[in-house]
């Protein structure tokens, strides 16, 4: 792998994991959105450069879906979610956003950590991948558990996915095709139904505040 | 090809269903398609019986696949035909709307395709495929009534299940990882079948990774503590029909995924799954024992009870052996018919006297008596009493526990299972006794039909255990241990 | 001696010094046009200057020794800074160019600030004081981290050795390591110099002034040493940005041909920095008091993957 490939790689996934820690920052729904918009675009260039060295053509066409996908048609999604909804502000999370963006850094620390011991992924750039794809799934749960607004946690829970689409990129180059054809319909699925039980949250409880959801306890 | 008929039956027919021109047949439609589908696993699970694991393409049945299927067919005919009486109950009370038994109608059919689908698919990117696709098609189920907890209990159920089937992405990736290394860049190489074979070469670094994270991420679609929190509130607000479904197939579902991944990682690192798989079973137990005691509602109870047995499963699968497995693949197949039988005469109870809460039902046997003694009947069986099957479940776990050494695990084994023998009992046996003032009415045939064979069908596992289906089970057992 | 090094290296620090108050005058001539005004001429800040130096100096009857003396280190501290930053070429007029060493002399200079600002006996310097305290103590790790993400990229503390490892290090020393560093140095540069959005340079209201608060009392000589001291700071942290993480164009040899191109790329930097700020601060309102930490944070969070990225990649 030429040294320019490796640097732009490296650039792209510090990229993405930035991407999520200014997730953690941003109280405001349109720009979480853009934010997620903007990761996904950087995850399709990653694709396409990995598929540039590997040669492979199937990632290309994984980037064009993921950009097709994750850039145009759900962030739309989500744009007229937030719209029906009416919600433009997160609340205050939980920890509040100094302390989550210091989880988080200490959540990139144990990524590194964790993967240390990966001797088999033989080229570093996988194994930093391999780090940061489950430093950005990881940053996605711990938006998804301090967030209370129910959109925030559907956003959540596209960045994992964002985060596993990366494992799956550096570490395999790409699954075989109709796995990966599997995953993006199930993701766009996953993410209409979410969406109309957000509507019907907001509707039965006039509010997308998920921490009022406490009928059903012990 | 006799495969993929298989899968289209329930698909075709939810079409149908989705696009009948009249309201009262639909259900009789979607009768008539889970009927088919029956028919059509028995013939496949008879074929592969006799000639061994069917690998054709995409498609792989082996004897661990058979035993799931029968269940899920067997079982989920059943409560279809429970169902269109308890729907139409609901129709009758004008709770739901003839254009909400529709919607009920085809998404079963959906249901029932996509856990088919992961039953029979080779390749452990299309199994997860399948597992997220039967959260996505359950969940308007979950949510089918429209009360304020039923959307509390759906988005749980939504957001749960799909972060950890996420991180079980994150599994089957690195999996795939660790056998490119073997096959390059193959598209076999997530296949299950050819992955048994090499297991003994992938690398064990990234296999241990693999099943920390499909233990937490399966593990929290089947109800392993502490990922269960979802369960109780999807189990008790979904229509009595779906939670029996979801409780006796769906959790089967998710084990299987586990299994299969056990499997495969057990033959190249020992002992690892299995010390995970111990841990999350005993924790299971633990927190159903502490749940069960505190719980005010009918179904939540119930609900509990499944993740203590799907403990109970882990538990012995982590302990392993021929005897661990046997114990194990009984275990599944005793729950799914307890369990579902309970799930269908609780409904009654809960149609009949308008509530879900225990304190306030009293004198079921009075009331409704059959689906009372029904009732009972898998109350006494979910505890382990002999001689339904769940006792001797218990037993041969015991006593592979004890045959290989792991006095520890056996006896706090034991000591929980008293826990929620006594948990359950004290409040059960309230329910039963005593005058509810109602007027007693008979229960329709048609529901107490599929609660009586699946009885029959328990007592048959726990006392009679024909020969045949013993050999069965354990050649399922050796499928599956026989990596070891 | 090396006469012409010497003649260099004075000559840039000299440059340094003088064109402290045009910078900052840039910046209020671009906000000025930004906004549709005239605005002031470049050379306004020398006026000022010239004006405060001969005006009489009233100073509180509470006040010690400490007010008279602390805009003499103040200005002194920034000045000793400035002769430590390569500017045109890599070697510098003062004593070496460690970076620690310039940060906390910088550090001094904020910490009699504040501790002048008590000396008053007024409100608003009590306030002024303990909310800069309380910047201050969130901006120092972030600040560290990233210089040290550039030590470490470059084997020194020294910013000579790093500009001069860094302009000749290729296209392919950016990296993450640097982009970081140099994204979490952005940040702490307008929290140290009081820019927006941490604090408002043109304001004197009582919610919303920082350092302002702080150099309420002066008047007179004092306040022009104060005031010429802070436009120094601003014009040294742009140098160490634009000299110690964007290097490229500076000069190693003393070439004339070399030299020039430097000055023309410090001037084409400098001018794109101020420029770049000017155009922030008339896009941007001050953010509120108790939101500034979480900007703080993401500045040493940058600066923490910054290190992180140097060690793992």
């Amino acid at each position: 792998m030429t040294e320019i490939m490796m640097n732009s790689l490296n650039i792209l996934a510090v990229g993405i994991l930035l991407a999520s820690l200014m997730a953690m920052t941003t109280p405001r729904m349109g720009q979480l959105i853009r934010i997620f918009t903007l990761q996904s675009l950087m995850l399709a260039c990653m694709a396409a450069l990995v598929g540039y060295h590997t040669g492979s053509e199937h990632l290309y066409i994984i980037a064009s879906i993921i950009v097709l996908l994750k850039v145009f048609i759900i962030p739309r999604f989500l744009n007229y979610s937030i719209e029906r909804i009416k919600v433009k502000r997160e609340l205050e999370p939980l920890l509040g956003i100094p302390g989550s963006l210091l989880l988080s850094a200490a959540i990139v620390v144990l990524a590194y950590f964790v993967t240390e011991p990966v001797i088999s992924l033989t080229e570093v750039i996988t194994r930093n991948c391999l780090a940061i794809s489950l430093a950005v799934t990881l940053i996605g749960l711990l938006l998804m558990i301090t967030r209370r607004k129910a959109m925030t946690e559907v956003i959540g829970l596209l960045m994992m996915e964002n985060g596993l689409f990366l494992a799956v990129i550096s570490t395999s180059h790409g699954m075989p095709l109709i796995v990966e054809m599997g995953i993006f319909f199930d993701v766009l699925v996953a993410v209409i139904i979410m969406g109309m039980f957000a509507f019907r949250i907001n509707e039965t409880f006039e509010t997308s505040d998920t921490s009022i959801l406490k009928r059903l306890r012990y | 090809m006799m495969v993929s008929l298989l899968l289209c039956t329930p698909l075709v027919f939810a079409l149908f269903c989705a696009s009948a021109p009249s309201n009262r047949w639909v259900g009789r439609l979607s009768l008539l398609g889970l009927g088919l589908v029956l028919i059509q696993v028995l013939d496949l699970s008879y074929g592969v019986i006799q000639n061994g694991p069917l690998d054709a393409g995409m498609w792989y049945i082996d004897d661990i696949s058979v035993i799931f299927l029968l269940l899920m067919a067997v079982i989920s005919f059943l409560v279809g035909i429970y169902a269109l009486s308890y729907i139409g109950h609901e129709l009758h009370e004008g709770v739901l709307t003839p254009r909400d038994s529709r919607f009920y109608h085809v998404f079963i059919q959906l249901f029932l395709f996509t856990m088919l689908l992961v039953l029979v698919v080779d390749s452990l990117g299309l199994m997860w495929i399948a597992i997220e696709s039967t959260t996505l098609a359950s969940a308007f189920l979950v949510g089918f009534y429209k009360k304020e907890e039923s959307v509390e209990a759906a988005w749980k159920y939504i957001m749960i299940c799909s972060v950890g089937i996420a991180l079980a992405l994150m599994g089957v990736t690195l999996m795939y990882a660790s056998s490119l290394d073997v096959f390059g860049d193959s598209s076999r190489a997530l296949d299950w079948s050819v992955l048994k074979g090499v297991a003994a070469t992938l690398d064990p670094t990234l296999l241990k990774l693999s099943f920390i994270f499909i233990i937490a991420g399966y593990g929290t679609k089947a109800g392993l503590a502490p990922m269960h929190t979802w369960l109780p509130d999807a189990h008790s607000q979904a229509p009595s029909p779906v939670s029996a479904m979801m409780s006796a197939l769906l959790l089967n579902c998710a084990m299987y995924g586990i299994i299969r991944f056990h499997v495969i990682i057990e033959a190249a690192v020992p002992c690892f799954s299995s010390s995970l798989l111990l841990g999350f079973g005993l924790v299971s137990v633990a927190v159903a024992a502490l749940f069960i005691s505190i719980t005010t509602d009918l179904k939540r109870m119930l609900a509990y009870s499944s993740i203590e047995h799907m403990g109970i499963v882990a538990i012995a699968m982590g302990i392993g052996g021929t005897w661990g497995t046997v114990g194990a693949v009984i275990h599944i197949a005793a729950h799914s018919l307890t369990k579902s039988m309970l799930f269908l005469s609780a409904g009654d109870i809960v149609q009949k006297y308008g509530t879900r809460d225990i304190a306030s039902i009293t004198g079921v046997l009075k009331s409704i008596p059959w689906s009372g003694r029904f009732f009972t009947a898998g109350c006494l069986g979910i505890v382990g009493l002999p001689p339904f099957p769940i006792f001797l479940g218990e037993a041969i776990i015991v006593y592979a526990a004890l045959q290989s050494g792991d006095f520890l695990v056996a006896a706090l084994f034991l000591v929980l299972l008293l826990m929620v023998f006594v948990a359950f009992t004290y409040r059960f046996v309230p329910m039963l006794g005593g005058d509810s003032g109602l007027e007693p009415s008979p229960s329709p045939l048609s529901r107490l039909l599929p609660m009586g064979i699946l009885l029959i069908m328990g007592l048959a596992l726990g006392l009679v255990l024909p020969g045949p289906v013993l050999e069965f089970l354990q050649d399922v057992a050796a499928q599956i241990g026989g990596v070891l | 001696m090396d006469y012409s090094l010497f003649i260099i290296t004075t000559l840039q620090f000299l440059a340094l010094l003088v064109s402290a108050p045009a910078a900052v005058g840039l910046i209020r001539l671009l906000k000025a046009r930004a906004q549709g005004r005239r605005g002031a001429s470049l050379l306004q800040p020398y006026r000022d200057l010239r004006k405060l130096w001969r005006k009489d100096e009233q100073v509180s009857e509470d006040a010690s020794w400490l007010f008279r003396v602390a805009p003499l280190i103040s200005a002194a501290s920034v000045i000793l800074t400035a002769s430590m930053l390569p500017v045109l070429h890599v070697t510098v007029l003062g004593p070496g160019s460690d970076m620690i060493l310039a940060i906390y002399i910088l550090m001094l200079a904020r910490a009699i600030l504040v501790l002048s600002s008590l000396e008053g006996g007024s409100v608003f310097g009590g306030m002024g004081g303990s909310r800069d305290s309380m910047i201050s103590v969130l901006i120092e790790p972030a600040l560290l981290l990233s210089i040290f993400s550039l030590a470490a990229l470059a084997g020194s503390t020294e910013l000579s050795s790093t500009a001069q490892f860094i302009s000749q290090g290729g296209y392919l020393i950016i990296g993450p390591t640097l982009i970081l560093a140099a994204a979490s140095f952005c940040i702490t540069t307008l929290a140290e110099n009081a820019r927006l959005p941490f604090d408002n340079p043109a304001t004197h209201l009582e919610l919303t002034m920082v350092h302002e608060a702080m150099v309420l009392e002066y008047s007179g000589r004092s306040l022009a040493l104060m005031e010429y001291s802070s436009w120094l700071k601003l014009t040294v942290f742009i140098t160490i940005l634009v000299n110690g993480f964007l290097p490229w164009g500076i000069s190693s040899t003393l070439d004339p041909l070399s030299l020039a191109l430097a000055f023309v790329a410090f001037m084409f930097k400098l001018i794109l920095a101020l420029g770049l700020i000017a155009l922030l601060e008339s896009q941007m309102a001050k953010m509120r008091l108790f939101r500034l930490p979480n900007l703080l944070t993401t500045s040493f969070t940058l600066a923490l993957l910054a290190l992180m990225a140097f060690y793992i990649l």
